[in-house]
């Protein structure tokens, strides 16, 4: 689903924050990336999502070559994947509804489509009846469990979460690590940047470490400071 | 493109204006007040070029024929006259006529009173005009091969000044509109500028939910075509009832003007007017707007 494949990434600054990585995440995975600042996960989530061009290597999602794509062809790469940020990046001034029914909006879904498909989500993360609310009504989580709806609404293969529960407080953060694992088990490929070692720790999934910008364990299920 | 697409820009277009309504307002008054003034200075100049036209017009030349002309040959040269291009019309004056309308024009002097019909020192005329002013030498030479000719009266030198005058006025005109042009656009795109700025974190949002650029263009777009239309149509309806009352006020306080020339009637300059604005709002907006998003849509 996502091959990684000898990718590096040197800022204009010179800063090397990624050196030589090669990952494969298959299909239906749960991947968590960990590592403390400044270790290149970001840089390497960036890059996943076409914000950053890699400097060398090729990334490759659901087939395609992504390295080698136009600008105008980075928009439908970014259907391809539901992205949730640590700071939830909702549209302010539009309601729980409509922030949700335009991520279908600008894939030219139909009004019929969208009025149908909205709703299911939304009750998926337990917004059925915030869908009137501003985002400024709402708080961390709710605001969170939206832009998870937001990024799930379209049925992307992928999902990728950077420091999905950085801004949460720990009860928060664990529901919305639940509802990643529930779209994880219909099928939904997840990756999730994270520092979050408790949440690692007790999940047990496939975890990969990087440390100043090199890939330094990758293990299938595993904690946050487990040794190889 | 779908054409719930298309409602969904054009809704989002106006959304964006209201929500947004600090920023139209400012970018709205601002394509107003640029194109007010370059609707004012067209007005002005305009009116000068067309003031200047009229004098230049009322300069005709006037041809005196020989004393003992008889109607022969005042038929031959008013025929003549007429067959030279650009000569749009010919009138004859008979001696008795120049004389009746030289005593009205000197009516407090009495130095004309000892001439009467039978000792008419005034010799046949004709009075000459043409289509435009540029024309003039061409048509005198034209007029110089005629026979029975004693004498071609024009105002060559005036002409010149004139001519020379509605040059400088023309490009001064096209100058000061061209500088307030640029000048609007600089501080429309900046107003915009803003707008867009003020934004940008919503513009980053759609380009990370997979919007494509034009996706994200065409609400913009939208709002730039309304801002351009109000802040054009805005100036034009103040200043067309304005411009009327201004022309009104002259001729009611300078009524000597009304001898020498006439204003352009509103009607005349605004029906020019209001599609050049209301095109130049528009592509202000657009412009403004596309060109403002440039920079947030590299993401």
């Amino acid at each position: 689903m996502i091959t990684i494949d000898n990718v590096s990434k040197v800022y204009p600054n010179g800063s090397h924050a990624v050196k030589n990585i090669s990952l494969h995440i298959e299909r239906g995975e749960f991947v968590f990336i960990i590592g403390s600042s400044g270790s290149g996960k970001s840089t390497l989530i960036k890059m996943l999502m076409k914000e950053l061009d890699v400097t060398s290597g090729d990334i490759i999602i659901n087939g395609i070559n992504t390295t080698k794509m136009s600008h105008s062809q980075i928009p439908y790469l970014r259907r391809e994947l539901g992205i949730v940020f640590q700071d939830f990046r909702l549209l302010p001034k539009k309601t729980v509804y409509e922030n949700v029914a335009f991520a279908m909006r600008v894939t030219e879904a139909s009004s019929r489509h969208i009025a149908r498909n909205v709703p299911t989500v939304l009750s998926l993360v337990g917004l059925q009846n915030k869908s009137r609310a501003y985002p400024n009504e709402l708080s961390g989580g709710e605001q969170q469990r939206t832009a998870l709806a937001r990024a799930i609404v379209n049925n992307p293969p992928i999902l990728i979460a950077d420091e999905p529960t950085g801004n949460l407080d720990p009860e928060t953060a664990w529901d919305i690590m639940y509802l990643l694992n529930e779209i994880n088990k219909r099928g939904t490929t997840v990756v999730v940047a994270t520092h979050a070692s408790d949440i690692v720790d007790q999940m047990q999934k496939r975890v990969v470490m990087l440390d100043h910008g090199n890939l330094v364990r990758d293990v299938k299920r595993g904690g946050y400071f487990d040794e190889d | 493109m779908r054409i719930s697409s298309i409602k969904y820009y054009i809704r989002e277009g106006f959304y964006g204006l209201l929500k947004n309504s600090l920023m139209t307002i400012a970018a709205i008054t601002t394509v107003a007040a640029c194109i007010f003034i370059v609707t004012v200075s067209y007005c002005l100049i305009s009116n000068l070029h067309a003031m200047l036209r009229q004098i230049e017009n009322d300069i005709g030349i006037v041809v005196f024929l020989e004393d003992d002309s008889n109607s022969e040959t005042i038929n031959k040269v008013s025929k003549s006259l007429n067959d030279i291009p650009n000569v749009t019309n010919v009138t004859y004056i008979s001696p008795e006529e120049a004389l009746d309308s030289l005593k009205e024009e000197w009516e407090a002097d009495d130095i004309l009173n000892g001439f009467n019909n039978q000792n008419n020192p005034l010799p046949s005329s004709f009075e000459v005009s043409i289509d435009d002013i540029k024309n003039q030498s061409e048509v005198l030479k034209n007029i110089e091969k005629i026979d029975g000719i004693k004498k071609v009266r024009n105002a060559e030198n005036a002409t010149d000044i004139l001519l020379k005058l509605n040059k400088v006025l023309t490009f001064v005109g096209i100058l000061g509109i061209a500088l307030l042009a640029v000048i609007s656009i600089v501080i429309i795109t900046n107003t915009i500028k803003i707008s867009v700025y003020n934004r940008k974190t919503e513009i980053n949002i759609m380009k990370y939910v997979g919007a494509t650029d034009w996706f994200i263009r065409w609400p913009f777009i939208v709002e730039g075509v309304i801002m351009g239309l109000i802040g054009a149509a805005v100036p034009i309806i103040i200043s067309w009832p304005l411009y009327n009352k201004c022309v009104a006020m002259a001729y009611e306080h300078f009524s000597i003007l009304s001898n020498i020339a006439t204003f352009l009637g509103g009607y005349e300059i605004f029906s020019r007017l209001l599609p050049i604005c209301l095109l130049a709002g528009v592509i202000l907006g657009v412009a403004g707007s596309v060109s403002s998003l440039r920079k947030y849509l590299q993401v």
